[in-house]
């Protein structure tokens, strides 16, 4: 290095034959690299194979993290553009929301005349019918995301790309603006969109306006239909849509602002509590309900509040990822390490007869560098190749859809960056020791491990692998189990064969309901048929305030789910008192949970019988039964206070319990059915125990996320472990051919190889349960309902450290315990 | 004591056989003390090894104290050498991580003998080569002499009825070699029964008897 450096105050000459020189060395360091790697195949192997693995892991972990970290920042007004978010503050706990009241929009730009408003509406499960020339609908839709209602103030907040139009497009009610992928979804060719007829519910006629470019996949605003907002101004009953109702809010109405470059957050939330004080005060005495601002940076990663994208990623989860990146890599590194401490030995005397011959320290420690540089660099090529391989598969572990590409600049750098600190990393405490080495000792050979010290530090760095390793081993253990609880737990109904239909409730849909019905019950499998608004356990939250027993209304909120009188026996929920309510059109009779039975402070499920109950400020109606706890949401959350009504106009879901023979022919036979019946509805099912598999969708990831990288962890530190005992049976021939000389038996000889690492696991042990208990029990409060992390989690984690650790060892061990000893003995 | 009867032991190399040991026959009684002498490459060291029950010849029998020692199993083998043999080496081959005492201490592990009675036993021995303030020393602390006391401490800590000894003396300069024959001689008249191999005339006199070897074969 420092030759090249001084080439500068050289004349040209001298400064070419110094670079010259310089070639011929680097040329020498990479032939010995190259065949110092042929010789040690065995070694070189497990590290190229330790460091490709783990270098992959790396760049793969980073384009996850970066992808999740890109969210929406394309969009140029990123920094003032915020999320207004609500925050209801009750007696006993304080609930979150992105939904905010209808009429507020208007409320907020009277009140914060220099910031900039604009509300999006999401239209979940809307039908989109495409209309033909006589009337009629070609193609159905069920639009499960990407339909909004949209003002032409959005566009001045969030820019897009128009192909066609410009915002104005959606001046007006009855219009839509279609991105590109749906127009073609709807028409063909985007360019023939423009004027063409949708109907959406079967009865709002839209005209396409304009085409918007696609927005791309990493974003929370995944627009595909945006019809216009007064539209849902025009329809606003069939829309729950009231501009003068300030105590209903639902998470599908969000309001997004830009404020003004010069003011900040702070100053935008505290306007955003005088507005709180102003329009909420006197509404409901029993929260105290304020607004405030949500930088739209944190909107993907903060789970208290809704985004209109498929999901958020906790900022913990990537910290995770991360971390497990750094930890396998760590485990890589530390396997290079130790193996090239340990080979040092033996290179001592290539390194003595190197500083006989002149060789100066610097020049030794590059070229020790010069092979870690090489043998990262071979690792780095497997590495893409294994990235490569792996990217189709990687959705599975990450709630990404979109094909990630590993050829960007980003990625690059961070590669390159990620090969520099390895090498530099991984080969700085091998050069120093091979290059700081005596040559006359050296070349004596009498180097020993013992000498080259580092032994400690190999330990050392063993515990620290053991330790990473025994962490992923614990949560990976203790992810199963609980994703097993999980699946497993007794729900308090029966989600197996329930087959659940969304349906738009209006009213010539419902008024059928009941011939629909007949029909079905004839249908050969179908065993029992229910009409309701929500299934027992889902996402969905309707919650109203209350009075019960003619007393003022209770200091919180309760959930309701609408429902007809055989979704009891649908989904089979069993009554612990009184009965399921009788059939009529208007509501009269009520049904509870045992826990709103609790809140209430009710001893006896019998005492609740017979009592009225009065939703918000409706008539009272009479309790008739009580039924036993079901699980009202996912086992994240505690279960709720219910009432069970009828409403039949809510009636949107239709479930249907079939006998688990014929499924297919039932399912088909059901789909015929309501093709006859609503022939201009699109069928769309869902089976129950599907749908409550999709809440978990993040912990099934996670988990398979702690499997994968487990089994990593203990792979590469295996390798490593492999790699040290396999050296340290070529060190210790001659001490195994003397003990068993002096009477040791194989099994000794094996113990003697196998105690150190057995103490060495325990050790890590000790570190790793306190670690692993931490991270776990963390992960685990996520969960109202949970397994108990007892010490049988962390016996199973050591016993299987352990019992790798032996089948590793045990090989190598086995076979210098049955070598003969004269062999090691012989002297001449 | 021993008695060899046509013990032959040999490689194949390029479809001809090389003989390590061509034919011997041999019968050492209890208390003797032989020399074998010869060449490098004569067969000392394999009939040794044979002896001590390390290799195991093509041909021939071995009876050992009344014992075939071919006809027993290799886990019968190893509990007759670890009771009965010590090993002397010419490089010592003291195990450098462990300290004297230990070393000295080791056969005992192998022959699960409590710890009391290990202590007392390591001790005496320690005593009786004077080398008690040296028990702490590893090996490598250790000049070539006091590395070979530690070794035939070593072999004699399991108190064995015989000794063999590969070239006991061969790193050693001539006092240290002297003293551990004049050690040898001493064991000799406590009753041990010695077999050493030496290339030097004057070890070969110490003992009782002298055995020479050319070409695998015993010279009568």
């Amino acid at each position: 290095m420092r030759n090249i450096i001084s080439v500068r105050t050289m004349s040209d000459g001298r400064a070419s034959q110094i670079i010259h020189h310089t070639f011929i060395m680097l040329k020498n360091y990479f032939k010995i690299a190259f065949r110092n790697l042929l010789k040690h195949k065995g070694y070189a192997a497990i590290n190229i194979t330790g460091l490709a693995i783990g270098i992959a892991s790396c760049l793969l972990l980073f384009l996850v993290v970066r992808y999740e970290m890109s969210y929406d920042k394309t969009q140029p007004n990123y920094k003032n553009l915020y999320h207004v978010v609500t925050q209801n503050k009750y007696a006993d706990r304080t609930n979150y929301t992105s939904g905010i009241p209808n009429p507020a929009l208007e409320a907020l730009r009277l009140q914060m005349p220099n910031t900039k408003f604009t509300a999006l509406n999401s239209l979940y499960g809307a039908q989109v019918s495409v209309v033909n020339n006589s009337g009629g609908a070609d193609k159905k839709f069920i639009e499960d995301s990407g339909m909004f209602f949209c003002e032409p103030t959005f566009f001045e907040l969030f820019s897009y790309t128009w192909l066609n139009g410009s915002p104005a497009a959606l001046k007006e009610p009855n219009t839509v603006v279609l991105t590109k992928k749906y127009a073609e979804k709807y028409f063909g060719n985007w360019k023939d969109a423009v004027n063409k007829m949708l109907l959406m519910d079967n009865f709002v006629p839209l005209k396409v306006t304009a085409i918007l470019d696609d927005v791309p996949a990493n974003t929370d605003f995944p627009l595909g239909a945006l019809v216009s907002y007064e539209t849902v101004k025009k329809y606003g009953d069939h829309y729950n849509f009231n501009a003068t109702e300030w105590g209903t809010t639902s998470s599908n109405y969000q309001i997004f602002a830009l404020l003004p470059a010069s003011m900040t957050q702070a100053e935008g939330d505290r306007q955003l509590l005088e507005f709180s004080k102003k329009n909420y005060t006197g509404r409901n005495d029993k929260s105290e309900k304020i607004n405030f601002l949500q930088p739209l940076k944190d909107v993907h990663f903060d789970k208290r509040f809704e985004t209109f994208g498929d999901h958020v990623t906790e900022r913990s989860t990537l910290l995770t990822l991360s971390l497990i990146g750094l930890f396998i890599i760590i485990m890589a590194c530390i396997n290079f390490i130790n193996l090239s401490t340990a080979q040092a030995v033996g290179r001592s005397k290539e390194i003595g007869m190197r500083k006989v011959l002149g060789s100066s320290r610097k020049q030794l420690f590059l070229q020790v560098m010069g092979e870690t540089g090489l043998i990262v660099l071979i690792a780095g090529i497997l590495a893409i190749i294994i990235a490569m391989l792996c990217l189709p598969y990687i959705k599975h572990i990450v709630s990404i859809q979109e094909n990630l590409s590993l050829f960007n600049a980003q990625t690059l750098v961070f590669g390159l960056l990620t090969g520099a600190v390895v090498t530099l990393f991984a080969g700085l405490y091998p050069s120093l020791i091979l290059s700081g080495f005596k040559p006359i000792m050296a070349l004596k050979n009498r180097i020993t491990s013992a000498k080259v010290g580092g032994i400690s530090l190999r330990r050392g760095l063993v515990v620290t692998q053991f330790v990473i390793s025994q962490v992923l081993i614990v949560g990976t253990i203790v992810a199963v189990m609980q994703m097993n609880f999980v699946h497993n737990a007794d729900l308090g109904f029966n989600k197996e064969a329930v087959l659940l239909m969304s349906t738009n409730a209006d009213s010539s849909v419902i008024q059928q309901y009941g011939a629909f019905r007949e029909k079905l019950l004839q249908t050969p499998g179908v065993v029992n048929v229910s009409f309701n608004a929500d299934e027992p356990s889902s996402d969905n939250n309707w919650s109203s305030n209350f009075a019960f027993d003619h007393k003022d209304d209770e200091p919180y909120p309760v959930s309701l789910k609408f429902a007809d009188e055989n979704y009891f026996k649908t989904f089979g929920l069993e009554f612990i008192a009184g009965r399921p309510f009788e059939k009529s059109d208007s509501v009269r009779e009520i049904v509870i949970n045992e826990t709103l039975l609790k809140k209430l402070n009710l001893k006896k499920p019998e005492d609740a019988l017979s009592k009225d109950i009065r939703i918000g400020g409706a008539p009272w109606k009479k309790i008739v039964g009580v039924v036993k706890d079901f699980k009202t949401n996912s086992l994240r959350d505690a279960i709720n206070p219910i009432l069970i009504i009828q409403n039949s106009n809510f009636y949107g879901k239709t479930a249907i319990k079939i006998s688990s023979s014929n499924l297919a022919q039932t399912q088909s036979a059901i789909e015929n059915t309501w093709n006859s019946f609503y022939p201009s509805y699109a069928y769309k099912t869902a089976f129950m125990d599907t749908k409550i598999n999709d809440f978990y969708k993040q912990e099934n990831q996670l988990s398979l996320l702690y499997k994968i990288f487990a089994a990593l962890a203990v792979f590469i530190s295996s390798l490593g472990l492999f790699g040290l005992v396999s050296f340290m049976a070529v060190q210790k021939t001659k001490e195994v051919g003397i003990r068993k000389v002096l009477g040791a038996s194989e099994r000794n000889i094996v113990y003697l190889f196998s105690k150190e690492f057995t103490v060495l696991i325990l050790i890590s042990f000790v570190i790793a349960a306190p670690l692993a208990w931490y991270m776990m029990n963390g992960w685990l409060q996520n969960f109202q309902y949970r397994i108990q992390l007892g010490a049988g989690v962390f016996l199973i984690a050591i016993l299987i450290s352990i019992m790798i650790a032996w089948i590793t060892v045990g090989y190598k061990a086995i076979k210098a315990a049955v070598a003969n000893p004269v062999k090691s003995l012989r002297t001449e | 004591m021993i008695q060899l009867q046509h013990i032959s032991k040999w490689v194949t190399q390029g479809g001809s056989r090389i003989f390590l040991l061509k034919d011997i026959n041999l019968e050492i009684q209890e208390g003797q003390f032989i020399s074998i002498m010869g060449p490098s490459g004569s067969g000392k060291s394999t009939l040794l090894n044979v002896i001590g029950m390390l290799d195991q010849p093509d041909e021939g029998d071995y009876n050992f104290m009344g014992q075939e020692v071919f006809k027993l199993k290799e886990k019968q083998r190893s509990a007759i050498y670890k009771s009965h043999i010590g090993f002397v080496f010419q490089a010592y081959h003291l195990i450098d991580e462990l300290t004297v005492y230990e070393n000295i201490e080791t056969p005992l592990l192998y022959q699960d003998v409590k710890q009391s009675e290990r202590k007392a036993l390591v001790a005496d021995m320690l005593d009786k080569f004077n080398i008690v303030g040296k028990k702490d020393l590893f090996p490598s602390q250790l000049s070539g002499g006091q590395q070979q006391l530690v070794g035939i401490a070593r072999a004699l800590i399991a108190s064995p009825k015989l000794i063999l000894a590969d070239e006991p003396t061969g790193n050693l300069n001539s006092k240290q070699g002297e003293e551990i024959m004049e050690l040898f001689k001493q064991l000799n008249d406590e009753g041990v029964t010695i077999i050493q191999a030496t290339h030097s005339e004057k070890n070969a006199a110490y003992g009782s008897r002298t055995i020479h070897m050319l070409d695998a074969r015993i010279e009568l």
